[in-house]
């Protein structure tokens, strides 16, 4: 009899599992398969072809796959090769709290390309994806200016504070916060346009905003007084980089896939104005899939007429992590982060680190996230591209995302001197 | 006031054109915009962005297109790069004699590009491109066992003859035969499944059809009569060259052209008179999905240089005529280069030197005429997830030009009464 033997069946999102089949024939080919729907109805899948082993068994820890969305020796690839069966959709859970994605897990004995109504599988199994862990609370923000959703892991603290910021997309986006906080920090996700009664657009970042929001998050009793950690990803990252810079408040900054300059949008602190490089879409360039690349779109940070908007990251107090994807299709991250490292060292701070992941993309996101490769976007009438190689994306992501939580607990740990 | 010029207005598609915008201010950023629907009322559409020069012109043989769907300098680059609405979609001219396609060209100022607020028209203009010239005649052909069209060239003639033969999509596929008899070859595109009462499936290729159909084409009057002509094809994963087979089996084929071919039986069975070859390899478990979801076969068919595939190679050695090869290196639906490669080394171990190989980098699979657009993917009636062909657009483009040129100097020159007679 076949069995399907998956451990543990539920997890947070970010934990990886076991998955073994016995009771097969030796040497025999079967496809696995995991489907999920997500909370709008849409069906994402991913498939993969093994052999047996003479005892009848597949081990994901050990077998190869040999074919379908990924090959090699991948326990976790499942997960991380999912695609939306309608493309370019992106897989988000909205709520974060109180229901998981449930991914069913299919063998079936033959090579299965496809779903069929006839063809049922040998053994299924079905689990559970939580973003968040046991005890964890939501509180919505609505506090003076600041919009958001701020998480506080079970127990008393004082834990790290971290504010959380996504990028151009705008509106609210949870799942990240939601499980950083589920390792032990204090995390806010923080809205700045396209939410509640926040702008619509974003035409200028106002720095005082994101200041009243880290003062907040510091005054709150179960957050420790140091100093907060900032983890921020594209648009998010530019302004990331620049709170590094100018709020004193801010110990520790993760910028994944940001530029070192202010773009498109200006910036402003008190009675700072930075001016922004402008975007040249002209320079928007169509992939073979119909999707829009944004990557050359920026302007170089290194031209003369740009000098004003390179932000002067060697002001920044605490520590910065630079994650980059080197696929990164909506912009030159490498180009950006290697700047700011080069800014940095000129003026003799060593305060910067840079992980660069040959083969990423710009969506790095917390470990097994299926690659996004290009979706839709509000703005736009076509997809737009993301970029990456989905093996090495999904390798990235595991890596970084233990980066991200040593990073912030060794540069937000209570006994540090404070700035 | 803005303008477009374009020349030739109205031409076979293997024809590039002279663009020219102007009347633009100086530096004036636009886009250029190529639109054409298909006979099933489908739109395929390319957008460039362009800068004028200080005399408010862009010359499309001197300006570098900036972005869209594609940079640098590119005369023909809205053609070929034209991508469909609905993905997936390929196009494909079915009526190839009474109607050209008609591409709109429009010219607009840019504010904000690709946002829903419609761009300001500057001006437009409408060609006409061809799939056969005036005078080209096609005959619907159901003679004996063998359906299809024959394509003659104006004139009395006689003229070359050659068969065209397009691959897994089934159907009859005319096309590359009528633009080739534009060019002076008497062309049959062969039907062999799926076609009016051929067989629906392809279990069996039967290469004594082919040479029925080799027959009639000679006999014609049209045609020179006293020996060969070419085969021309475009393979398809899961199906053998069929052409290839014509090649070593048959006298009456005194030059071919492979374009991205398998020599290997896989899934199919080969006879000719009481000859049979199969491989009982097989390999859909190493079938591959990309990041889109389109499904790559190249690692699932049969590697001909592997033992367990002795018996499904053709004996290539036993071709009489030309052979030339037409391999795309990032073709995703068959490792063609490695069979193209494991058949050039079976003629030269059997001290021939009758083939030739053109290997082009950045080519996929579905190489055709010039300024065909690339199509990347596309549904197969046969298989249940899009099929990968491959290719990058730009050296894509760059091999369709230039293998055409190829294919008609082979043609011609292995097909005069002088070079047939030295066979």
């Amino acid at each position: 009899m076949v069995q399907l033997i998956v451990t543990p069946e539920t997890a947070l999102a970010d934990e990886p599992i076991c998955i073994r089949a016995t009771g097969l024939n030796p040497f025999q080919v079967v496809t696995f398969t995991a489907s999920l729907t997500d909370e709008k109805g849409k069906l994402f899948q991913s498939r993969a072809f093994y052999k047996a082993n003479e005892a009848g068994n597949v081990d994901l820890d050990q077998a190869a796959a040999l074919g379908g969305d990924y090959v090699g020796v991948h326990p976790m690839g499942l997960f991380w090769s999912l695609k939306p069966v309608n493309p370019f959709r992106r897989l988000l859970k909205q709520d974060v709290m109180n229901s998981p994605f449930y991914i069913q897990l299919d063998i079936f004995d033959s090579l299965l390309l496809e779903d069929s109504p006839k063809i049922h599988p040998k053994a299924s199994q079905m689990i559970e994806r939580w973003f968040s862990g046991p005890g964890l609370q939501r509180i919505p923000v609505r506090n003076g200016r600041v919009r958001g959703a701020f998480f506080l892991p079970p127990g008393e603290g004082p834990f790290p504070g971290v504010i959380d910021l996504f990028g151009g997309i705008g509106g609210l986006i949870e799942f990240r916060a939601s499980l950083l906080a589920s390792h032990g920090f204090g995390v806010l996700a923080l809205a700045y346009f396209a939410y509640e009664d926040l702008p619509r657009s974003l035409l200028e970042v106002d720095l005082e905003y994101f200041e009243e929001a880290a003062n907040m998050l510091l005054h709150h009793p179960q957050i420790q007084r140091s100093g907060i950690g900032v983890i921020s990803v594209c648009k998010g990252a530019e302004i990331g980089l620049a709170m590094a810079i100018h709020l004193e408040q801010v110990a520790a900054t993760i910028c994944i896939n940001g530029t070192n300059a202010v773009h498109e949008t200006p910036c402003k602190y008190r009675d700072l104005v930075i001016s922004p490089i402008p975007h040249q879409k002209e320079y928007t360039q169509i992939h073979v899939s119909g999707a829009l690349n944004f990557r050359r779109i920026k302007g170089d940070p290194r031209d003369e007429v740009n000098q004003q908007s390179v932000l002067p990251v060697e002001k920044a107090r605490g520590h910065i992590l630079f994650i980059v994807g080197e696929k990164d299709e909506c912009l030159n991250s490498k180009a950006y982060a290697e700047q700011a490292m080069e800014q940095l060292k000129s003026h003799g701070r060593s305060n910067g680190t840079l992980l660069s992941y040959p083969g990423a993309g710009h969506l790095i996101e917390p470990p097994y996230s299926p690659l996004c490769f290009a979706s839709w976007n509000p703005f736009l009438s076509r997809p737009f591209l993301w970029g990456g190689d989905i093996r090495s994306h999904a390798a990235a992501q595991e890596h970084s995302w233990r980066e991200i939580q040593k990073f912030l607990r060794c540069h937000l740990a209570p006994s540090r001197s404070k700035l | 006031m803005a303008q477009i010029i374009v020349h030739p207005k109205t031409a076979l598609v293997d024809v590039p054109l002279q663009i020219r915008v102007t009347g633009l201010l100086p530096s004036q950023l636009i886009m250029l915009q190529a639109s054409l629907t298909d006979e099933r009322g489908e739109l395929f559409q390319s957008q460039v962005f362009y800068k004028a020069d200080e005399n408010g012109e862009v010359d499309l043989e001197h300006a570098g297109a900036l972005g869209g769907d594609y940079v640098g300098i590119h005369p023909m680059g809205l053609f070929w790069s034209m991508k469909p609405k609905k993905m997936l979609s390929r196009l494909l001219k079915r009526d190839v004699i009474n109607s050209p396609f008609l591409v709109h060209l429009s010219v607009y100022d840019i504010t904000k590009p690709f946002s829903s607020s419609p761009d300001s028209l500057m001006a437009s203009e409408t060609v006409e491109r061809w799939y056969s010239t005036p005078g080209v005649q096609r005959i619907q052909l159901k003679e004996g066992r063998v359906r299809g069209a024959l394509f003659l060239p104006p004139g009395d003639g006689p003229f070359p003859g050659v068969i065209d033969l397009f691959g897994g999509i089934g159907g009859l596929v005319e096309f590359r035969a009528s633009l080739l008899a534009s060019h002076g070859f008497a062309t049959l595109a062969l039907a062999y499944f799926a076609y009016d009462d051929l067989p629906k499936n392809l279990d069996v290729i039967d290469i004594e059809y082919f040479e029925e159909a080799a027959d009639i084409l000679l006999r014609h009057p049209k045609v020179f009569g006293t020996h060969p002509l070419v085969s021309a094809f475009l393979s398809s994963p899961l199906l053998l060259s069929i052409g290839m087979a014509m090649a070593t089996f048959l006298k009456q084929v005194a030059a071919t052209v492979c374009i991205n071919g398998v020599f290997l039986a896989e899934q199919v069975v080969i006879k000719y008179r009481n000859e049979k070859f199969f491989s009982f390899s097989q390999h859909l478990e190493r079938l591959r999905i990309n990041e889109l979801g389109l499904l790559a076969f190249y690692s699932a068919v049969g590697n001909p240089q592997e033992e367990a595939n002795k018996h499904g190679l053709l004996p290539v050695e036993r071709a009489e005529g030309h052979i030339l090869f037409i391999v795309g290196e990032k073709d995703y639906s068959v490792n063609s280069k490695i069979h193209a490669e494991q058949v050039m080394e079976q003629l030269r171990r059997h001290g021939k030197n009758n083939a030739t190989l053109l290997s082009y980098p950045g080519a996929g699979h579905l190489i055709e005429p010039p300024y065909s657009p690339l199509c990347v993917a596309s549904m197969n009636p046969f298989i249940p997830r899009p099929v990968l062909w491959g290719g990058e657009t730009i050296p894509h483009a760059e091999a369709q030009e230039h293998s055409w040129k190829e294919i008609l100097k082979f043609l011609r020159h292995h097909l005069t009464p002088t070079s047939i007679s030295k066979l």
